[in-house]
């Protein structure tokens, strides 16, 4: 790899920080707003449920989220503050349906120690100022003035260092605060402070309420008419005002999230930390709180927001498990639960680990990932392309094409599969039983290759030979009518729809047929002064039996053309370049908008807006699809149309927000694809492969599938092993049942087809799973998982005692053949020049696999290295190992076989708390640190000094915005040897937010041209807010923050495709290149992901 | 802690607290559908620089300087210094005396104000006795005797002076 990396998402982050309900995008509309951390999904309330509208990306990592009402708007405002310390404020302008920005700003201070517990940004209730609690001690107020502008910030000083939450009380007639906090004595206090917005100051509050809950932890301030605030502890709940004061205790339990369900606010839901959803109800008398009830109500995903929508249902946002709408029942299911699931949302985050596999073995890389926490902890199977499952399949040699045919022209399903050789048709059917069985039509010709088929008015079937083409009735069989090629000259291509037949025979004529009841009636000849390559009236207007227009490709001159029907016309003439003809042409609509595609011989596509009435071509694109000649063909797909390229990379070509996108099809090479709708096998398709017919249902047409296997516990590492065909994962299980927080770790092997656990090691008391690889060792043949555990002592600092495991898998179990014990946790494994390599605490630590007399194995030390803090990840590569340390960046290690001995070669000097690290090739090493950074290192083998040498000079430096748990390489998509895209060699990482991206390496004059498109799309896209995105880019950490360097944003880059035309030219005229050229480009880069 | 009684969690359950969920006829269709994947991803490509005078900054004066400014602004046009004065003094209080704490730790801190003397009286109780005879010594007084009888010596000088 290189140092030039193109930093890319593949799924974008799913955990769901904040969410919030309003009349944003306008006075009418309900919206729901969703936050997940570096985006925001804007949703519409309607009558048949959440109507998505908007994804946003936001130049931040979103710490507040918050909608308000300005005095005299119609609608709300949208705040948000990011965690580096910018705000803005957004507001929906209908008319252009874009945001606006209201107002942003910067509300860093120079000094001043961030929150330990959370940045907080709150809105007045009426309005008169937005306070912020980001550093100890200092609250920041940001007044709006009588016209809703806002007005300088200043800061105050807040005695109270340890603060948990602080909310806005409503109905004070001055803007009062209340302050939940932690004296230095642990002890949990309540405070009231009013801001006076003339003084810059605070003024002490009208009530102050002191030793609470030692868990309480959260503050509902509760609306007019009752006003004061609820306090949630995690043992009581309190009501408290100025006037009035009221407890109940509860069941312990954490409570993760509230949504207020009344606008009186005397009904709240409460989300605890194992996912229980409990009613809190306020019971008063007119204004006066008599008491407070609280209510189980059944399980959801562990909240981490509430959102009560409307008519009993609520939105569920989870950072541990898959967000939900729910709705709240009236009476209790079987189970006594009032909640019911109705929509689950995936969320993959947190990714603790994850491997790349290939389990189907189609050289295409599958991500499993271990995500979740606690009860809702699961793995996820991650896979690019749309996946075809096969229903039946049979061995058929040379097909050369495909046609369904209906019984009758009103069936729903169709009857027959025509399959054509080179010299025979076969017909197979459907036969009572639901089997695919050989059959004929007496009118067809089946002694030679057919071109075309399909079903006509009337009952009649069409079929396309060299010779001539004959019309069929589909219910007697037989042929009604014949019309013969011109003596001397046969058909080379032909295509048909319900009325129309136009073939091409040699000499370039092109001849249009019509179809009537049992006739067949030659209407227009033109000669062309080329020979035809391909054609198509596939009806796309408004008539859904007939087309007006057709595409013809040609030879010799290369152009695609489109002749006006039935009087054969020209129209357009689109000359393609180059010197590949076009193979297969095809006329199609999607969400309303008409195309023209056309596939090359050699695998590329162009694609073309075609104006129906005029006919004209505009906005040309060109992807490069495979290596071989593509063949179109139109299927649908719940209700939906879709193309299917088939060649030796079959693509499903399909429109997403009026922009079309390529999906790769999980199969190696198709020759030929039909859709097959039977009675037996609904809504399949047939198709032609390496000498089969299969056929197969296709997934649903989006880019990522994920499934989901919920394990019910917390899977923190995993582990494939080939041989076996096995997965081995350590997990945890959390019993919230027991009194004690009692929690049990295994290692658990898992087939990899199933997905079931199939055997099951418990670890010890206080024994935690820290890391398991799968390898072997030199002298043995067999293959082991290695596991590496620490004990985690309730009265210990750090482990100081751990356990190395090695297991074989016999007969589907885990049989323990060796075990050795450390001086540590064992936080890394990795298998080293036939030997096992420990990270153990501050040590590196090297272990041989010993046969002993008795013919069993141990492992034996044999030499380690000290001198690091915690070394958590480690590396290796040859004889070299790479460690990152708990804060003391990255270093290389070199293993010397004479002496036996571990040496530090260099190291990067700078004070980084690592997550991740991956060694990119020889020299250059990628690290991630706990400042959502990204930095890679290289070596310096031709330093002069001994001090050169020895240091690792920082080459690239970028802000992701996301914490990595994992690098790996490997690759989501499936790599052809001979497309640019399959040289470029990837990283995958796996974040909390769950996030799947990719690191690719780029070769320097690619990447050179891509920092040019990016920097100049920069000045087009701007950042929502105003948020700049070279900032955002920027590095930063607690000690330094400097500009992004060898690392893009291929976010941004790849936007350059969503972007209108006007902006694509803007664009291409500042590179000086083509649009065509930078579409191909960029779209190039998107089949990394 | 006053409590109410836990909620007895009656036969009935929460059914009667879910009765009559706001609703504003949404989400009102028998069959509820949402399609998460047809979502537009949003490209802003117009000018999002707020409008004039809405990009925010922080006040940057010390708040304490700050907090004075405003206190002497509010004194020239109304008299009010003293109201003001009694509420700034605790702080002032707190920090003052944690100061002469420190310094008493460290080396003899002969200067006491009137004002602040009552205070430093009850404080010759907690200073060591080598405290106290060096703070006699540097007044040029004897530094025999027991504790008692050094700290009414230095109470003698204190007063006096």
């Amino acid at each position: 790899m290189s140092i030039w990396n193109y930093v890319v998402t593949a799924h974008k982050p799913t955990n769901v920080t904040h969410s919030c309900v309003g009349n944003f995008t306008s006075p009418q509309d309900l919206n729901l707003i969703i936050a997940k951390c570096t985006r925001i999904e804007i949703h519409l309330l309607s009558p048949q449920g959440l109507q998505p509208m908007l994804d946003v990306p936001i130049y931040g990592r979103i710490a507040t989220l918050e909608l308000f009402r300005p005095h005299g708007e119609a609608q709300d405002y949208l705040f948000i503050a990011t965690e580096r310390y910018k705000f803005c404020v957004l507001q929906w302008d209908p008319e252009t349906s874009e945001l606006v920005t209201r107002a942003m700003g910067d509300v860093s201070d120079r000094i001043g120690r961030p929150t330990d517990n959370g940045q907080i940004g709150i809105i007045d209730p009426d309005c008169r100022l937005i306070g912020l609690h980001l550093y100890d001690g200092l609250f920041k107020v940001i007044p709006f003035d009588n016209k809703g502008q806002l007005k300088e910030a200043f800061n105050i000083r807040l005695e109270e260092l340890q603060v948990l939450d602080i909310k806005f009380l409503y109905g004070c007639s001055k803007p009062t605060i209340v302050v939940l906090y932690q004296d230095n004595k642990d002890a949990r206090h309540a405070k009231t402070y009013e801001v006076a917005l003339k003084d810059k100051d605070f003024v002490e509050g009208p009530w102050t309420q002191n030793n609470l809950d030692n868990g309480a932890d959260l503050l509902i301030p509760v609306p007019p008419p009752l006003c004061g605030v609820l306090i949630i502890g995690e043992e009581t709940i309190v009501y408290s005002s100025a006037s009035n004061f009221r407890a109940i205790p509860i069941r312990p339990s954490i409570t993760k999230a509230y949504g207020r369900v009344d606008p009186d606010g005397s009904r709240y839901l409460l989300g605890d930390h194992t996912g229980l959803l409990s009613l809190l109800v306020i019971t008063h008398e007119k204004e006066k709180v008599t008491g407070l009830k609280v209510e189980p109500l059944g399980e959801t995903s562990i909240a981490s927001t509430i959102s009560y929508l409307d008519n009993a249902f609520v939105y569920i946002g989870s950072s541990y498990g898959d967000s939900q709408l729910i709705k709240l029942n009236l009476h209790p299911d079987a189970k006594g639960s009032y909640v019911e699931v109705l929509e689950r949302y995936v969320n993959l985050g947190p990714i603790v680990d994850f491997c790349v596999v290939d389990l189907e073995r189609q050289g295409q890389g599958q991500v499993v990932t271990c995500s979740g926490a606690y009860k809702d902890g699961s793995l996820r199977v991650v896979r690019n392309g749309i996946g075809i499952n096969e229903q039946a399949s049979v061995e058929l040699q040379g097909i050369k094409g495909m046609w369904s045919l209906r019984s009758s022209t009103d069936d729903p399903f169709d009857t027959f599969l025509v399959v054509s050789f080179i010299s025979e048709t076969r017909i197979l059917a459907m036969n009572l039983e639901d089997e695919l069985e050989e059959t004929e039509i007496e009118g067809f010709s089946s002694q030679v290759q057919t071109l075309f088929c399909h079903d006509a008015v009337h009952n009649q079937l069409v079929q396309v030979t060299s010779s001539s083409v004959r019309l069929v009735s589909s219910t007697t069989r037989e042929l009604r009518n014949e019309w013969h090629a011109p003596s001397g000259y046969s058909v080379n291509v032909a295509t048909a729809n319900a009325t129309q037949v136009l073939l091409a025979t040699g000499g370039g004529h092109l001849v249009y047929l019509k179809i009537g009841d049992g006739i067949l009636q030659e209407v227009k000849h033109a000669q062309l002064e080329y020979e035809i390559s391909c054609l198509d009236i596939n009806p796309i207007g408004e008539n859904p039996n007939q087309s007006h227009l057709a595409a013809v490709g040609m030879w010799t001159d290369i152009s695609v053309r489109i002749f006006s029907l039935p009087d054969l016309n020209l129209i357009t003439k689109e000359q393609l370049g180059g010197e590949i003809i076009p193979r297969s042409v095809l006329l199609c609509a999607f969400e309303g908008i008409s195309y023209l595609l056309c596939a090359l011989g050699d695998g590329h596509l162009l694609n073309f807006m075609l104006n129906m009435s005029t006919g004209e071509l505009t906005d040309r694109k060109k992807v490069s699809l495979g290596t071989q000649p593509i063949t179109l063909r139109t299927f649908s797909s719940k209700n939906t149309t879709h193309v299917f390229a088939a060649s030796d990379r079959p693509t499903v070509i399909y429109s997403s927000n009026k922009k079309l996108l390529y999906s790769n099809v999980n199969l190696k090479e198709v020759s030929h694809m039909c859709p097959f709708n039977s009675a037996a096998f609904p809504d399949s398709l047939a198709i032609a492969k390496e000498g089969e017919l299969t056929i197969g249902t296709i997934d649903d047409i989006q880019k990522l599938h994920i499934r989901s296997i919920p394990l019910g516990e917390h899977a923190r590492r995993i582990c494939h092993q080939e041989q076996s065909r096995t997965f081995a994962i350590c997990s945890l299980k959390y019993n919230p049942t027991s009194a004690e927080d009692s929690e049990m770790h295994f290692v658990r092997l898992l087939d990899d087809q199933t997905f079931e656990f199939i055997s099951t090691y418990p670890l010890d008391t206080y024994e935690y799973g820290c890391f398991v690889i799968s390898c072997s060792f030199a002298d043995d043949n067999n293959v082991y998982y290695c596991v590496g555990t620490a004990y985690v002592l309730p009265e210990e600092n750090e482990p100081t005692k751990g356990r190395i495991l090695v297991f074989t898998v016999e007969d589907g179990k885990l049989q323990l053949i060796a075990e050795k014990e450390t001086k540590g946790a064992v936080y890394c494994l990795n298998a080293f020049n036939g030997k096992l390599l420990a990270a153990i605490n501050q040590k590196i630590q090297l272990y041989k696999w010993v046969l002993r007399d008795d013919g069993t194995h141990e492992l034996q030390s044999e030499c380690g290295h000290h001198g690091h803090i915690l070394a958590l990840y480690v590396q290796t590569r040859g004889d070299f190992i790479v460690v990152g340390d708990l804060m003391k960046s990255i270093s290389l290690l070199i293993y010397k076989h004479e002496e036996g001995a571990i040496e530090e070669r260099a190291r990067d000097y700078n004070a980084n708390w690592m997550s991740a690290v991956e060694i990119l090739d020889d020299d250059v090493y990628l690290g991630a640190e706990n400042s959502f950074n990204l930095f890679t290192v290289r070596k310096n083998s031709e330093g002069a000094t001994d001090e050169e040498r020895g240091r690792l000079e920082v080459v690239g430096e970028y802000h992701l915005g996301e914490f990595i748990n994992r690098f790996r390489h490997g690759s989501l998509v499936m790599r052809l040897p001979d497309s640019d895209v399959g040289q470029i060699p990837t990283v995958i990482f796996g974040t909390i937010n769950g996030v799947i991206g990719v690191i690719a390496s780029l070769p320097h004059e690619q990447y050179v041209f891509l920092e040019k498109l990016q920097s100049n799309l920069r000045k087009v896209i701007k950042g929502v807010g105003g948020l700049s995105h070279e900032q955002w880019r920027s590095f930063n950490n607690e000690k330094k923050t400097v500009e992004a360097r060898n690392f893009l944003d291929g976010d941004l880059i790849e936007s350059y495709l969503d972007l209108n035309r006007s902006k694509m030219d803007e664009i291409s005229k500042a590179m000086d290149v083509s649009v065509e050229e930078l579409c191909k480009r960029v779209e190039e880069l998107t089949r990394l992901h | 802690m006053p409590m109410d009684h836990p909620s007895s969690s009656s036969s009935a359950g929460a059914s009667p607290f879910l009765a009559n969920l706001p609703s504003r006829g949404l989400f009102s269709s028998t069959v509820i559908s949402s399609n998460p994947g047809g979502m537009r991803i949003y490209i802003s490509d117009h000018d999002t620089s707020p409008p004039e005078g809405q990009h925010i900054k922080t006040n940057q004066q010390n708040i304490l300087i700050r907090s004075l400014t405003l206190k002497k602004q509010r004194g020239d046009s109304s008299s009010k210094d003293g109201s003001d004065c009694s509420r700034k003094r605790p702080a002032e209080k707190v920090l003052d005396s944690r100061a002469s704490a420190k310094k008493a730790n460290n080396q003899i801190n002969s200067r006491q104000d009137g004002s602040n003397s009552q205070a430093s009286n009850r404080d010759f109780h907690s200073l060591t006795v080598e405290r106290l005879r060096a703070l006699l010594k540097a007044k040029g007084l004897s530094t025999k005797g027991k504790k008692e009888e050094l700290i009414a010596r230095l109470k003698e000088v204190v007063q006096r002076t």
